[in-house]
């Protein structure tokens, strides 16, 4: 559980080093344009970044102990959204944009307050099937989505700001700095629910949902909340990849993509809100890109594979690879592993 | 108008009746026992006022308002919040954070406010607080406040989660054999808790095994055999009753 008692103990290295960690990818993921421009990294990194909002979404709405298996119908609505809105209706990109994660949080709120009425397992087995109607939905509806032909996409337009000229079309640095500040966004939100009040609802929803209900907790209107966040800043995800590329057809967000969703979070290590998935996803994806080049067809799904399950065999218990430098430090140095919960070392009279 | 009252109340699973036909009345302040032997719906009946079962027939209302079938986070809203037979807790939490998560009732400030840790969550924060670690000094587990809830022995457990019920601001406390596993130092330490929590205003519904306990604390006693009420009276009195006696001990053949 994430301590929100920060104000309560004065000063505790364990709350404070998340900060500093924090901040230091954010200024190195904000540096990196100015190193490299290259296409193929930035667009490694846009994609990781999407994933990771995605992965993101899975992980709160597992914070209230639900499993949800649709994301990836979220990110359809967010991207179908956005481009019905901005291309065939032709209303501004921006305001399509924000549309699209209301439009995603709005169905999100209005499926969850149906489909969480039943937890566990049954509730997974209800979101995988939204991600399929979804995708039926999108190939369907050929009046609206184009059937399978998919619809354009359009990126936004150019903003002049005095000096500074951005221009979406000429290479991906604004497409970067528009997801980098979406995952920000997200992670800050994540994190800081995770921190306050609403974490320990969430924690004790998981932990014990019979005493959770008997202590005055509202489950269904806190399984909801993280389902409609959860759903909101998916959309935003899908909304960017869409208009990344350009296209949107019912193949880009099916089953697979849902459950890449779920491998991602559990890779990166469940036990962490924010860091875990977007460790998880960027290492998943790019590993998926890098193993899709091998000259063997179907070898790189193998291998795919078989780094989910080394994970899983090596750091279970939703620890994940977050949990990997820990285990090589304790591994060095042995004595850490004394190290223990004040009070907890204390003997029992 | 009674304070808690019970009409009737039946409870069947499948066709077994595990509570049959209960009326009473809970008058405010008072401690009332509820006993009778293995089986005979004593859980049960906490169940369904908590509004974990609902109940087949019958109503059961509190403060004149109907809460038979209610969702058990509105019971518990309205002010009558239980405990659990066995140590139903969160295992991994410390005790202070899973004593700050029961005690979410106490805030005033909605969840946004929370989630932006305004200037005056923060005070109201710091009452609840305070609060915790009164309650946490009350029933001696103060500690243990920074210690998971899983390392605590058995004792501290109970009374764990007594402390977690608390936390709820209950109106009437519904207590499921808060003894169990107990020697006889630890089950008075409990009553002698149970009589400071009454004193504080709190109304208390105890299903106990343990007479000497029920004998201490109890102001009323209602007996329970087979799911149906057989007694209903002061403690010393009951124990000498013979349907009492035949319920927990059998006949006498001649």
């Amino acid at each position: 559980m994430n301590v929100w008692l920060n104000r309560f103990r004065t000063f505790d290295w364990r709350n404070t080093w998340p900060k500093v960690v924090a901040a230091v990818p954010v200024i190195i993921f904000l540096l990196i344009p100015v190193f490299t421009q290259g296409e193929i990294v930035l667009n490694m990194l846009i994609l990781s970044g999407i994933w990771a909002v995605a992965a993101l979404g899975f992980t709160l709405i597992l914070r209230t102990g639900q499993f949800s298996l649709g994301q990836a119908a979220f990110m359809a609505i967010g991207g179908y959204t956005s481009a019905i809105l901005s291309v065939v209706l032709g209303w501004p990109w921006w305001v399509a944009f924000l549309l699209s994660g209301i439009v995603s949080g709005i169905v999100a709120m209005g499926i969850g307050a149906v489909v969480l009425r039943v937890g566990g397992i049954y509730f997974s087995i209800i979101t995988l099937s939204l991600t399929e109607v979804i995708r039926i939905i999108a190939q369907q509806w050929e009046p609206v989505t184009h059937g399978s032909r998919g619809l354009i996409a359009n990126p936004p337009p150019n903003i002049d700001l005095g000096p500074l000229h951005i221009n979406f079309m000429a290479n991906s640095i604004p497409f970067y700095y528009l997801t980098l500040l979406l995952v920000i966004i997200t992670g800050l939100v994540f994190w800081r629910v995770g921190k306050t009040r609403m974490g320990g609802t969430f924690f004790a929803m998981a932990a014990n949902q019979t005493l959770a209900e008997h202590e005055g907790i509202h489950l269904m209107k806190y399984r909801v909340i993280a389902f409609t966040l959860a759903g909101v800043f998916t959309g935003f995800a899908g909304a960017i990849y869409a208009n990344y590329l350009t296209v949107i057809s019912p193949l880009i967000f099916g089953l697979w993509q849902s459950i890449q969703i779920m491998m991602m979070s559990i890779v990166g290590g469940m036990s962490s809100l924010v860091a875990g998935p977007i460790i998880g996803s960027t290492v998943l994806y790019v590993l998926g890109i890098q193993l899709a080049q091998l000259p063997i067809y179907g070898i790189s799904q193998l291998l795919y594979g078989a780094v989910v399950v080394l994970v899983l065999i090596f750091l279970p218990k939703g620890t994940g690879l977050i949990d990997l430098w820990p285990r090589i430090w304790r591994k060095i140095y042995k004595e850490v592993e004394d190290y223990e919960i004040p009070g907890e070392a204390r003997q029992e009279d | 108008m009674a304070f808690l009252e019970l009409n009737d109340v039946t409870k069947l699973f499948g066709k077994l009746a595990a509570v049959e036909d209960i009326s009473f009345k809970v008058e405010q302040g008072e401690v009332l026992g509820i006993v009778g032997p293995n089986g005979s719906g004593k859980t049960t009946l906490i169940n369904l006022i908590s509004g974990y079962y609902k109940p087949t027939r019958g109503t059961i209302s509190f403060m004149g308002k109907n809460i038979s079938g209610l969702r058990p986070d509105k019971i518990v809203k309205l002010g009558l919040v239980r405990t659990f037979q066995s140590n139903v807790l969160y295992e991994k939490a410390t005790l202070i954070e899973s004593m700050l998560v029961s005690s979410h009732l106490q805030y005033k400030k909605n969840d946004f406010e929370a989630f932006l840790e305004t200037k005056s969550y923060k005070d109201e924060h710091e009452k609840v607080v305070g609060n915790v670690l009164q309650t946490l000094q009350l029933l001696d587990l103060f500690n243990e406040t920074f210690r998971p809830a899983s390392v605590l022995s058995h004792g501290y457990q109970r009374m764990l989660g007594i402390a977690l019920a608390l936390a709820a601001n209950p109106k009437v406390l519904l207590l499921d054999e808060p003894t169990t596993g107990m020697n006889y130092e630890e089950a008075q330490f409990v009553v002698e808790n149970i009589k400071r929590i009454n004193e504080q205003g709190i109304t208390i519904l105890l299903i106990e095994h343990n007479m000497k306990v029920l004998l201490d604390v109890a102001t009323r006693v209602i007996v329970l055999s087979f799911g149906c009420k057989i007694a209903d009276g002061n403690p010393h009195e009951m124990m000498n009753k013979p349907e009492v006696i035949e319920a927990y001990l059998g006949t006498e053949t001649v």
